[in-house]
């Protein structure tokens, strides 16, 4: 079995404060290459080229909201298996399960801290990929 | 640990940014609510609410990202029925922004501990091993012996061609012999110059066919990490390399917390995440059955009193639940009175904190009786030959894993492994080599399976393995490809002979409605055929190939 590491990472998220303070946790605590976009529709222009090893969806945005991105996402053939983690305020049970029938291979409860959000996100990735 | 200065300070300047743009965001929702009699106003107001919801708490404001929650909620479920707000649930609003303002008046410290420093290559990743071996069939033989347990081996022939090669970050150990046409101790002396030429820090292994002092000295001067005699044993090896590669890192211990004030439940949760234990957050005592039976707790962190029930009553309940007989249950309270504290510890607590508690000492606190849990569970759940776990903990996870299945609706699959004719193993090389032959395939099934899986050994040869969300498909591709791998291992005999074994292995994937007895039995079934029709073979259960899942 061969084990990719997770490097490259997409944020998706509208609000500027919560980008940079994933900035902070994923770039500079957990050491990932972030690339952050404030809509989904940013998103699908960035994929292509940033290529992400994984992709973070906040599930609530104006416009194109996180489970109607991650199905346009998967349409693009190279991102059919990049796993998508949804990021929401909203964690109830039948939220999560719901979230992962529309493809979301794990989801993060916002507000997260910032000091371990990229330990969860590393737990995530070799829970699930590795 | 302390967090480098440039993230703690960054961390301070986002705090304070957010902490600035606060009250702004706080006018701009009051705003919303008082028009909201404008029905196009709703969804702003639900939107502001859920943004601060979902960013106090990072920030540093955990009560206010609860007071937006509850506010959000109210306004979504308005907006989801297409009504107007209520009078009850304005006023509620209106209560709940006077929580939102103390709430962003009173923050609370950022966590101190940082994450794990980041590593440019996880442990996970780090399983190549150099091997320094003149003998070009010995270094083949353990290469390829080595691959089976998921190891990639890189071979060189002299201690000088290790010497010349830069090392590759991914190195986990090297695995060097002492004596080569070089020099009777050609392999510890180059040891030291790669330590001193390339500050070379990898964990070594020395093995030799000598087994004198002079080279058992020469090793350890080294800075050997073991130290092993020809013919090497692949069990004992892979037993000395997972103590060097710590890349079945332990699991975190879980504490779940039960208080129905969800921004102390909150404060207490990134007090313990920040000593790196996972938190679960109870807010409704009624929901606890189910935050059980998912999260597992090693330990129960609970608030005295609660509105429907008391800290007691749902200790009680706790201790009616088989497997929930030794969690540790410790309650955070106000309670001083020595005779309530008694009460309440006889009805299953274990022990009493008292609020408001340091943050050190809560964790200082759990974390000695965490530690006690686990080792006092790993003592009942444990098989000790294996290490596995034993057949009542194996049946009580299938039950939990079922129970799961069902109520999340997911999938997974349940593998029966049986040694093939394992009696004559016994028979022939005697029980100490048949003993070593169930730890082999312990540690295969360990090393080579995800850390979610769970693997139990539940009768002399026979062996489970439990693979949550995994079809049958996946799970037969899985295990075809272990019983493959454990076929190929060179299992040592007396004398250096050595011989090899198999298994047969029979796999059900769970269906809706099933029991965990009739998950067992299908795969047992599906072990009868495979034994059946020849050994050394994974079967499907019918239902599984019937539904023609692969």
């Amino acid at each position: 079995m061969t084990v990719k590491s997770l490097q490259r990472i997409l944020y998706v998220e509208d609000e500027p404060d919560i980008q940079a303070v994933a900035r902070l946790a994923l770039e500079t605590v957990g050491g990932f290459t972030l690339c952050t976009c404030d809509s989904g529709k940013a998103a699908l222009d960035a994929v292509q080229s940033f290529n992400p090893d994984m992709i973070l969806l906040d599930v609530m945005m104006p416009g194109m909201d996180g489970p109607s991105t991650l199905s346009a996402l998967r349409e693009l053939p190279a991102l059919k298996e990049t796993p998508i983690v949804f990021m929401t305020a909203k964690v109830q049970a039948a939220e999560i399960a719901r979230y992962r029938q529309q493809g979301a291979l794990d989801v993060i409860a916002k507000p997260f801290d910032p000091m371990t959000l990229s330990n969860t996100v590393r737990d995530i990735w070799n829970k699930h990929v590795s | 640990m302390t967090n480098p200065p440039n993230i703690a300070e960054q961390l301070c300047l986002l705090r304070e940014n957010y902490a600035q743009q606060l009250p702004a965001k706080l006018a701009q929702l009051e705003g919303a609510f008082r028009r909201h009699d404008n029905v196009v106003e709703l969804p702003q107001l639900r939107h502001l609410a859920h943004s601060l919801a979902g960013s106090g708490a990072t920030f540093g404001y955990p009560a206010l990202s609860i007071a937006a929650r509850q506010l959000e909620t109210i306004v979504d479920g308005a907006l989801n029925d297409g009504r107007p707000l209520s009078l009850e649930e304005s006023d509620s609003i209106a209560r709940l922004i006077e929580a939102l303002d103390r709430g962003a008046r009173t923050p609370i410290a950022p966590s101190s501990v940082p994450a794990l420093p980041p590593s440019t290559v996880p442990e996970a990743e780090r399983k190549l091993i150099y091997l320094v071996e003149d003998d070009a069939s010995l270094a083949t033989d353990l290469m390829l012996q080595l691959g089976h347990f998921g190891y990639t081996v890189k071979i060189f022939e002299t201690p000088k061609q290790l010497l010349e090669t830069p090392v590759d970050p991914l190195l986990a150990v090297v695995l060097m012999d002492i004596v080569f046409p070089q020099g009777d101790l050609a392999g510890p002396e180059a040891i030291i110059q790669l330590s001193i030429a390339k500050q070379l820090r990898t964990p070594v292994i020395f093995f030799s066919f000598r087994n004198d002092l002079t080279a058992r000295l020469a090793a350890a001067r080294a800075g050997g990490a073991a130290y092993l005699v020809k013919p090497i044993d692949v069990g004992t090896l892979i037993g000395r390399l997972d103590d060097l590669i710590s890349d079945l890192p332990p699991e975190p211990y879980r504490v779940l917390i039960v208080d129905d004030n969800g921004p102390l439940a909150t404060h207490h949760a990134f007090t313990l995440q920040s000593a790196g234990i996972s938190t679960d957050i109870v807010t409704d005592p009624m929901t606890i059955l189910a935050h059980l039976d998912d999260f597992k707790p090693d330990l129960v962190l609970m608030d005295m009193y609660m509105p429907k029930c008391t800290g007691s009553e749902l200790a009680a309940v706790i201790r009616q639940l088989d497997n929930y007989v030794l969690v540790p249950i410790v309650y955070l309270s106000t309670e001083s009175d020595t005779d309530r504290r008694l009460i309440a510890m006889q009805l299953g607590a274990d022990d009493f904190l008292t609020k408001p508690i340091m943050p050190e000492h809560l964790i200082s606190a759990v974390s000695t009786r965490l530690r006690r849990y686990r080792v006092l569970r790993s003592h009942i759940e444990q098989d000790s030959l294996t290490g596995l776990l034993n057949h009542a903990a194996t049946k009580d996870r299938l039950t939990t894993e079922t129970a799961r299945a069902t109520r999340q609706q997911r999938v997974f699959c349940l593998a029966a492994l049986d040694l093939d004719n394992f009696k004559n193993v016994n028979d022939t090389y005697g029980h100490l080599i048949g003993d070593s032959v169930l730890k082999n395939l312990a540690e295969l099934l360990k090393r080579r399976l995800r850390r979610t899986d769970i693997v139990g050994r539940i009768g002399g040869e026979e062996f489970v393995v439990i693979l949550p969300d995994t079809n049958a498909k996946q799970a037969f591709g899985l295990l075809n490809e272990l019983r493959e791998a454990f076929s190929l291992v060179h299992q040592r005999a007396s004398r250096g002979l050595t011989f090899t074994t198999t298994f047969s292995c029979g796999i059900a994937q769970y269906q809706l409605g099933a029991s965990a007895n009739d998950v067992h039995l299908h795969a047992d079934e599906a072990l009868y055929r495979a034994k059946q029709a020849g050994r050394n073979q994974v079967t499907l259960a019918d239902d599984d190939e019937r539904q023609d899942s692969y």
